[in-house]
Order: C-alpha cells, then structure tokens, then sequence
C-alpha cells in the first residue's frame, strides 16, 4: 500500500544496479589494461576504449535516473559526484592505454616490472572499491574498504617514486619520447588516486545520513 | 443569514487548503517521495478522516466551551475571519487561522455580553504559548533516538526508512489538519443550533479544503519543498513528526493549536540538538509579537463588527 503511494523504490533500484554495472566495467577495464601491460600487448589496449564507452552510457543512465527523482536530494550530489569520480578513472585509463600503444620499448623496459605492479594494484583497487560500494547496502565495513585502498594507493605512490627515479638518469633525446612516456606513468599512477578519493566520497555518502 | 456563515466558514476552508497543504505534504512532494496530484488527493482523503474522527472536540472547545455563541456571533465571527484571512494570505502576511477565529470570537461575545469561559480561554492561551515547546521537545528526542536506532542500518535502507518515515510524517500532518485546524473552524457553526447535517458538513469542507489545495497549493508547496528538501531528511523527518504528534496531542485535549508553529517549534527542537547557538531567537520574537497582535486585532474586529451590528 505504501509502495503504491510512495513513487519512488524503482529508481533507486535501477540507479543502484547501474553503479554495480558501472564498477564492474571498471574492473573489466583495469583487469584487460593490466593483461596488456603484463604481455606487452599493446593492440589488446583497445578493450580499454571499448569499455569505457560502454560505461559513458552506463553513467548517463545513472545520472538521469538520479534527475528523474531517485533517492532524497539530500545525498543526490553525492552519488552523483561519486559516479562522476568513477567515470574520471575511466577517462585516465583510456588515456594511459592511447600513450601505452607509443611508448618507446627501449627507454618502457626500465620500468616494466614498476608499471605491471601498479597495473595489478589498479585492478585489485577497483575491485575493493566495487567490494566497497556493496557493502553500503549490507551494512559492512566500509572504514576498512577504505583504509585497503589507501594502503594500496601509497604502494602506487612507492612505486611511482622508484619509476621517477630511474626515469630521471635516462637521457632524452626525443621529445616525444619523453612527454609519452611521463604522460604515461602520470596516468597509470594517477587511477588509484581517483579510486582514493571516490571511495572517500563513499565513506561521506554513507555518513551523510548517520 | 445562516448562509453567510456557511459560505465564509467554507471560504476558511478553503483558504487552509491553499496554505496547509504545504505544511503536510511540502516536503515529500518536494523531495519527490509523492507526486503532487497523489499528494493532494491523499491530503484531501486524510483532512475528511481527521474532521470525521477526531474533530468533535476541538470543535466543542471553539463552539461551546469559550462563549455562548449564537447566530450572529457564528455570522461576525466566521466572515471577519474568512475576510482578515483572505487579506492576510493576499497580502502574505503570517496570520494564525486559530487566532483570528478565538480572537474574533471572544471580541464578539464580549459585544453582544454573551457569557465567557475565562478558564477555556487560559486554557487555550496556555495550548498557544507551550505547544511550540512541546512540539521542540518531541522533536528533539525524536532526533536523538534516530540518531541511535536507525543509523545502525545500511545506508540505502536508511534512505528508504526516511522516504516512508517523511511519506508518515506528512499523512499525520494532513489528519491534523482535519482534526485540528478544520475543526476550529466548523465549531461555532456546528454548536450554534442550526439544523445541519454533519457528515454533509464535513464533506463539502473537506472538498473545499481540497480544491484549495488543488488550485491554489502548488506554488506554496513548489517554495516549501525546495526550499526544504536541502535539509537533511533526519531533521526534516523529526521537525515534521515532532510537531504533528504535538498537534495531534492537543486535539485528544480538545485544545486548537496551529500546526504552523509548532513545526516552528519542531525545527528549533531539532536545532536544540546541535546547540543552542542554531536557535533563531529573532524567529521566536516575531513569533511572541504575531501571539500578541493576531488574537488582539481579531478581538477588535469582532467586537466592533457586532457593536455595529447591535446599534
């Protein structure tokens, strides 16, 4: 009786079936980015793409559910910022995949193991962050979700250091050679900040109604 | 000159519905938890069901406890009420229906030396000044007990609870507005000895409430509800339902509050909890001034209305 009163139950439902979607495709993403890297194939880069198309739409879907009335417009701009700071990962993964596929082999080889470390790292940050996300609807620990993922982000940012430092006795006589390969561990490193900080906005959603 | 009577008794009605709708069902319609035609129809449905059930003794209060009315009494007293609160809605003024009726009533009976109930009217001063109290502290413990039980639940059922909580909140409003705010106005009607058919009565005034809320609601409801709806739904929640179960606790004391400040009260009481610095003191001052002046201007009107009348 109250359900037929109150209009609202199905939105929610879709917008939160959309998210899971959304950072299952994520998942889909780093876990392909992380094979490619792994067997130096860069053709298989292209999936990254293909996903993130995929989950554009997903993301559109989401955030007009949320405009057409789902949930109290108390925490609307949360899940909102949330899904928009899933979508920024996406966007730098595609970015590092594009700058993978140019990288020069001689001067990427000094820091392959680094980069095949963090793309592991970036696969298994969004699977928490996906871990995380369900348990805003069972009710689990979401502080220790979140103290997992910045303890991965700070092996991220260790090992971004140990890259920088080899990087830096190379010598350069390419331009481009060297704006790839710096944009590229840029953007390789820069994902689990992102998964930082939307799992932050997680944490803010779930305390919002506390 | 019954017909007079009836026709701004019915104008009243239909005012309330034009404003009160926005203090029931502002906050869900704006939050989207209802659409705003479901929104009215269930308003209507529930300001029938609290007149119906619970109205009689609010109605006695006003209609038979204060001053002996009779059918001049009932004639001034409705139509300088329906005329003050159509201006003041005009003219966006915050005029308390409560007061313009029992003030006006209480002026006219002095007029025509009509017998006045001192006691009921202490009685109902009292009602006036503690019920926003009331209402504060039923909302502020109501916050804290949310704060304690509900918080334990996973987020999105804690959203879900808030929708069904506000969707309540706001049908308890609606009830009281029947039993409560419709009631002190059909009360001089209802004990002024005319032959009326009851149920018709509360029919055509639970319509008229209606289509006041149907034509003339939206907009306030529009203000209300986004105004509102930035507010976490914790103190939304406990505003509304603090002051509804107040109102809801007079009307079983036959008292006639205004709901109006009692979420007033409600939403001070929630602020409480966060400190008493959140507290707008210059709010409540206007409030104690709006206590003073409405009921002493309604006493005025009506005991001018019916000296003129009698000379």
């Amino acid at each position: 009786m109250l359900n037929k009163i109150i209009s609202g139950g199905k939105l929610e439902k879709k917008v939160i079936e959309n998210i899971k979607i959304h950072l299952k495709i994520l998942c889909s993403a780093t876990e392909c980015f992380k094979n490619a890297i792994t067997t130096g194939n860069k053709e298989s880069t292209f999936c990254v793409a293909d996903l993130e198309r995929e989950a554009d739409s997903i993301r559109r879907q989401i955030i007009s559910t949320i405009h057409e009335g789902a949930f109290l417009p108390f925490i609307r701009p949360n899940i909102c910022r949330f899904v928009e700071m899933v979508d920024e990962a996406f966007d730098i993964l595609e970015d590092a995949a594009f700058e993978f596929r140019y990288l020069n082999n001689e001067i990427y080889k000094l820091i392959e193991n680094e980069c095949a470390k963090i793309a592991k790292i970036n696969s298994e940050i969004c699977e928490l962050l996906s871990i995380a996300f369900d348990s805003l609807l069972t009710k689990g620990d979401l502080k220790e979700k979140n103290l997992a993922i910045r303890i991965y982000e700070k092996q991220v940012d260790d090992l971004k250091f140990d890259i920088t430092e080899k990087l830096r006795k190379i010598d350069i006589k390419n331009f481009w050679d060297g704006k790839i390969i710096t944009d590229f561990v840029y953007y390789l490193t820069n994902l689990s900040d992102l998964i930082e900080d939307a799992s932050d906005y997680l944490y803010i959603i779930e305390v919002s109604l506390k | 000159m019954v017909e007079v009577a009836v026709v701004a008794s019915l104008l009243i009605a239909f005012g309330i519905g034009s404003n009160d709708a926005s203090n029931a069902l502002g906050i869900c319609i704006g939050a989207g938890i209802i659409k705003l035609k479901r929104a009215i129809f269930l308003f209507g449905i529930l300001v029938f069901l609290g007149i119906l059930l619970q109205g009689q003794k609010v109605m006695k209060t006003v209609g038979k406890n204060i001053v002996d009315v009779n059918m001049s009494i009932v004639i001034v007293v409705l139509a300088i009420s329906a005329i003050l609160i159509i201006i003041s809605n005009w003219r966006r003024l915050p005029l308390s229906t409560h007061q313009v009726i029992i003030g006006s009533l209480i002026g006219a009976a002095v007029a025509s030396d009509s017998a006045v109930n001192i006691v009921s009217i202490i009685k109902i001063v009292v009602s006036w000044i503690i019920s926003p109290f009331v209402a504060m502290g039923f909302s502020f413990l109501l916050y804290k007990t949310l704060e304690k039980t509900i918080s334990k639940f996973p987020f999105f059922q804690i959203e879900k609870l808030l929708r069904a909580f506000l969707i309540f909140s706001g049908m308890l409003i609606s009830y009281n507005t029947g039993a409560n705010e419709l009631a002190t106005v059909l009360g001089p009607l209802m004990h002024s000895g005319i032959e009326i058919n009851k149920i018709l009565l509360f029919s055509i005034a639970s319509v008229m409430v209606f289509s006041g809320a149907i034509l003339l609601s939206h907009r306030v409801i529009e203000t209300v509800g986004k105004g509102i709806t930035t507010l976490d739904p914790y103190s939304g929640f406990a505003a509304q339902f603090g002051a509804g179960g107040c109102v809801l606790f007079f009307t079983f004391l036959g008292m006639p509050i205004s709901t109006t400040y009692c979420i007033i009260g409600g939403i001070s009481g929630v602020g409480l909890t966060k400190g008493i610095s959140t507290v707008k003191f210059g709010l409540l001052k206007k409030i104690a001034i709006n206590f003073a002046v409405t009921p002493s201007l309604a006493f005025l009107f009506g005991y001018l209305a019916l000296k003129l009348i009698y000379s």
